[in-house]
């Protein structure tokens, strides 16, 4: 297991520079200067990429920018010199890791009560309501979601606030509009895999030792049920923990999706990149946890690897 | 009052077509601390009878009129009554370990705590003849072997308390020797605690060996029932005395293993002389205990050679060193007398030998329909020859080349759908099936399938991997005849691998032996069953009951604590059996024997070395030593 765990953090050490690479050059294609403005004559341009390295050969500069990755620095911000790019990450990033492990957990918790439910409900409409209303939800995309719920909940109704993040009741919203597809998501993987896991042999010796229907879905069949949809909640939750440039954007929060795309319009070399590489290894990281935690769940590999 | 007393059972099972009468209107009784028989062939509604009375029927089926009673209550499951299934391995929870299994079961049936339970399970567990219960309660079923695994399902039916056990084809799926070895169990448990059980069977010998009174079910109905003795000496119906000449192996023979000569054609020269195939001193070992070591075994020319032995043993290993998907560690194969390239061995080799395999649902692409299976396979062999000729021809230029290689052309499409066509007859499918896909078909004809997929390339050799275990009795019954006649028509050679020495008995030619990777006997199969030589060989025979009541009462079976997975580690030295072995010699611990040969016998056991019985004159008989 331990070798394992050291080879995938290597590959994953070196899709990161991959990644940094790629990202290097492609945002160098992007025409025009981070410095070019209306009225700023080409000259001050000029000085200014001076000033930053920026007219020395795209080698030279690659290959500085690398060393100061290494060493964990990564920059400063070319629209905002005065503040480091790891600063703008450590000020944006818990926002949004705040609203995506709310997400994450709500879709888990919904998703998976939502499916057994589908799974055993003795009543017929029960089930076809939880099989449709999860096919509307994953339907409907995440921005048409937000915009519906914001014009409903908080222009319609006026229960909820449409903007901002300033107490518990403000998450309501955008948590919601996250959190509807990835619980759309698991609650048909787990309706579906546990309906096989039902159908089993064990289920029927579970029954004959006398279990109660609860403990044997709970304490038995859930438990083999849950792999497969482990497997989607791994890069589900990566993709929360990384922000939605959509969800911020509409109900305006100053997360990490939003720093991001208001980087790559400025052309914030240092930003675009500081930010690619922090997605990256979230990404990463999340993926890695996700594939130890199925091993180990799963005795046999389990076993295998002590 | 009996312990169960089930008066007019009856089970539909609604289907589109409206609702289908599985079991008509049944009625049996089960004393207490007695063991009662149900026996039947697959299909007959057996288990559906009994999964009616445990109130586990799903709900697509519908019970009427039914009064079913265990001591006057009615049956809960887990309370008065338990149930034991067929496969140990789908009826545990893989990724539940043991112990918790169990307590569960403890802890569902009174109120107890945690640290109670567990020293109740270990309890069980020991009672079930299992040893280090400790241990075993910290592992997962998968790390148990199957006879262990059934173990640890009668300990779970035990934790239950019940009045009544109905066991469900308990030991069809072990090796003989396990199997009389959880019987033997069975009849001890039922006598110690006073509980009765419902054995249900196909197999009239386990039948035999357990019960006192039987019933007989054919067609959803109870066709004849009584004491044990009175059906197995005197059946009235017609149906149970067909059960009965079955189970005493008539059918097979029928085609004759003495008339051999005569089927192959001509001399008996066929049948014994010419090896197609040979492996010499081959050793394969996997990390510690699995593997074959020091093995040698020849396939002659038309004849069907059994590899027989539970699991573990190597019989697995041997196939796949044969067919060239493992590579040997060491010795050497021989094809027809010549040397084969240990690393290029698909040249000379390749297409000779074909497969079936043991899983007829996972060994059949869904996607393909019969005919593009057997196209397939067709191809694949085309393409084996042009590629052989395509080296014989490297130094003709590129145009020629091109020219002499085979095109597909009208005609050769037309040979091909003819040879599909008579194959599937062969096979016993018809020539309309080659475009249905594998879905449509059951599991028996699946096997069908793919036994056509493996002879339509004219294969030399064919080896059935325990190719029938997993069939249920009746289509099994059905395969192996099939393979039988095919083989006698056609006169392949075939390596017919299986744990079941019944069904071995009944189809080879000759039989090896293997036991912890090795052969420990071989020879002509009617020789070696009628009278076996190798401690190991008698052992696996006697333990096949038969179906004779009196003489079944005796199972003289091994050890009562399962002793599976000991002594076996292949690196070790000595005979592989000698810890299980009741004439073990000294020397049997410390040197493993050679394989000492009489008159086309080979058997590895120091009872028949010089050291042992003395040097023989050239004409000495050999016979049984034990």
């Amino acid at each position: 297991m331990l070798r394992y765990t050291w080879k995938r953090i290597l590959t994953g050490v070196f899709s990161l520079f991959v990644l940094v690479t790629v990202t290097f050059f492609l945002v160098r294609i992007i025409p025009g200067s981070p410095f070019q403005r209306g009225g700023v004559s080409e000259q001050v341009v000029e000085t200014i990429e001076q000033e930053y390295g920026l007219n020395e050969p795209v080698m030279t500069q690659y290959l500085s920018y690398l060393g100061n990755v290494v060493r964990g620095d990564l920059g400063i911000s070319y629209q905002d010199p005065a503040t480091q790019v790891s600063d703008i990450i450590a000020r944006a990033w818990p926002i949004t890791a705040s609203i995506g492990i709310t997400a994450l957990v709500v879709s888990v918790i919904l998703g998976t009560g939502l499916g057994i439910l589908r799974s055993v409900s003795k009543r017929r409409w029960i089930r076809e309501v939880i099989s449709g209303g999860g096919m509307l939800a994953a339907g409907i995309p995440s921005f048409a979601a937000a915009i519906l719920l914001l014009l409903v909940f908080s222009v319609k109704l006026k229960w909820l606030p449409a903007s901002g993040l300033l107490s518990p009741v403000h998450y309501i919203l955008p948590v919601t509009a996250l959190a509807l597809y990835p619980a759309a998501m698991i609650a048909r993987l787990v309706g579906n895999t546990l309906d096989g896991e039902l159908q089993k042999d064990y289920v029927l010796f579970a029954r004959a030792k006398g279990l109660r229907t609860g403990r044997i879905i709970l304490t038995h069949a859930l438990k083999n049920a849950y792999l497969p949809v482990l497997n989607y909640i791994g890069p589900a939750s990566a993709s929360l923990l990384t922000g939605s440039f959509v969800i911020e954007s509409i109900f305006t929060i100053p997360g990490l999706g939003r720093e991001f795309v208001s980087s790559i319009t400025n052309r914030d070399y240092t930003l675009i990149l500081g930010l690619t590489i922090f997605m990256g290894a979230v990404v990463i990281i999340v993926n890695l946890i996700t594939d130890l935690l199925c091993a180990w769940l799963d005795p046999q590999t389990r076993r295998a690897y002590r | 009052m009996s312990v169960l007393d089930v008066r007019n059972l009856s089970v539909q099972y609604l289907t589109e077509n409206g609702a289908s009468e599985i079991v008509k209107d049944i009625s049996f009784k089960v004393e207490k601390g007695e063991i009662a028989g149900l026996v039947g062939e697959s299909g007959s509604g057996k288990s559906t009878a009994m999964l009616a009375v445990m109130g586990l029927l799903g709900d697509r089926a519908v019970i009427r009129s039914a009064q079913i009673t265990v001591s006057g209550e009615r049956p809960v499951p887990g309370k008065n009554a338990a149930m034991i299934f067929q496969d140990s391995l789908s009826c545990l929870n893989p990724s539940v370990k043991i112990g918790r299994q169990i307590t569960e079961t403890v802890r569902a049936r009174r109120k107890c705590s945690r640290k109670e339970a567990e020293a109740r399970a270990e309890e069980l567990l020991d009672m079930a003849g299992i040893r280090n219960p400790a241990l075993r309660m910290r592992q997962y079923p998968f790390e148990l072997s199957g006879g262990m695994r059934q173990r640890v399902v009668l300990a779970i039916a035990l934790a239950c308390e019940p009045e009544l056990i109905i066991a469900d084809e308990p030991t069809t799926a072990l090796d003989a020797l396990v199997q009389a070895q959880i019987l033997l169990l069975f009849k001890r448990i039922v006598r110690e605690t006073e509980t009765s059980m419902l054995l249900v069977s196909h197999d009239m010998g386990v039948t035999a060996a357990m019960c006192s009174r039987v019933y007989v079910m054919h067609e959803g109905q109870i066709v004849e029932s009584g004491a044990a003795e009175d059906v197995f000496y005197s059946p009235s119906e017609e149906y149970t005395k067909r059960l009965l000449n079955d189970a005493r192996g008539g059918s097979l023979s029928g085609y004759g293993h003495d008339s051999i000569e005569n089927t192959a054609g001509g001399t008996g020269d066929i049948y014994g002389k010419t090896p197609v195939f040979r492996m010499e001193h081959v050793t394969k070992i996997f990390d510690e205990s699995e593997g074959i070591r020091d093995l040698s075994l020849e396939i002659r020319k038309g004849e069907i050679l059994a590899l027989v032995g539970e699991s573990g043993s190597g019989k697995t290993t041997a196939a796949r060193i044969l067919t060239g998907i493992l590579k040997e560690d060491g010795g050497t194969l021989y094809y027809r007398g010549n040397e084969l390239n240990r690393d290029r061995r698909m040249d000379a080799f390749a297409g000779r030998v074909q497969m079936v395999f043991q899983d007829p649902y996972a060994s059949l692409n869904p996607c393909l329909t019969v005919r593009e299976a057997l196209e397939e396979a067709l191809e694949a062999a085309a393409c084996r020859k042009s590629r052989t000729a395509r080296r014989r021809q490297e130094s003709l230029p590129a145009r020629r080349r091109m020219e002499s290689l085979p095109a597909h052309g009208d005609r050769e499409k037309e040979q091909m759908t003819e040879k599909i066509d008579r194959m599937l007859r062969l096979t016993g499918l018809s020539p309309e099936d080659a475009d249905r896909y594998p879905r449509d078909f059951s599991g028996g004809q699946r096997q069908r399938i793919g036994i056509a997929r493996a002879l339509i390339v004219e294969p030399e050799i064919l080896v059935c991997d325990e190719a029938l275990s997993s069939l249920d009795a009746t289509t099994r019954e059905q395969i192996l005849e099939l393979i039988f006649r095919i083989q006698r028509k056609i006169g392949f050679a075939c390596l017919f691998i299986s744990h079941d020495i019944h069904m071995v008995r009944r189809i080879s030619d000759r039989i090896g032996v293997m036991y912890g990777g090795q052969i420990v006997e071989t020879g002509e199969t009617k020789k070696i069953c009628s009278d076996p030589w190798h401690p190991y060989t008698k052992q696996l025979i006697e333990a096949v009951p038969e179906p004779d009541p009196l003489r079944a009462v005796k199972i003289k079976a091994a050890p009562l604590k399962d002793s599976t997975g000991e002594g076996k580690g292949i690196e070790r030295s000595g005979c592989p059996f000698a810890g299980r072995c009741g004439y073990a010699l000294e020397c049997c611990g410390e040197e493993n024997p050679e394989s000492y040969s009489f008159d086309g016998r080979g058997v590895s056991c120091f009872l028949y070395s010089d050291r042992h019985s003395g040097r023989r004159s050239s004409d000495y008989k050999m016979t049984s030593q034990i």
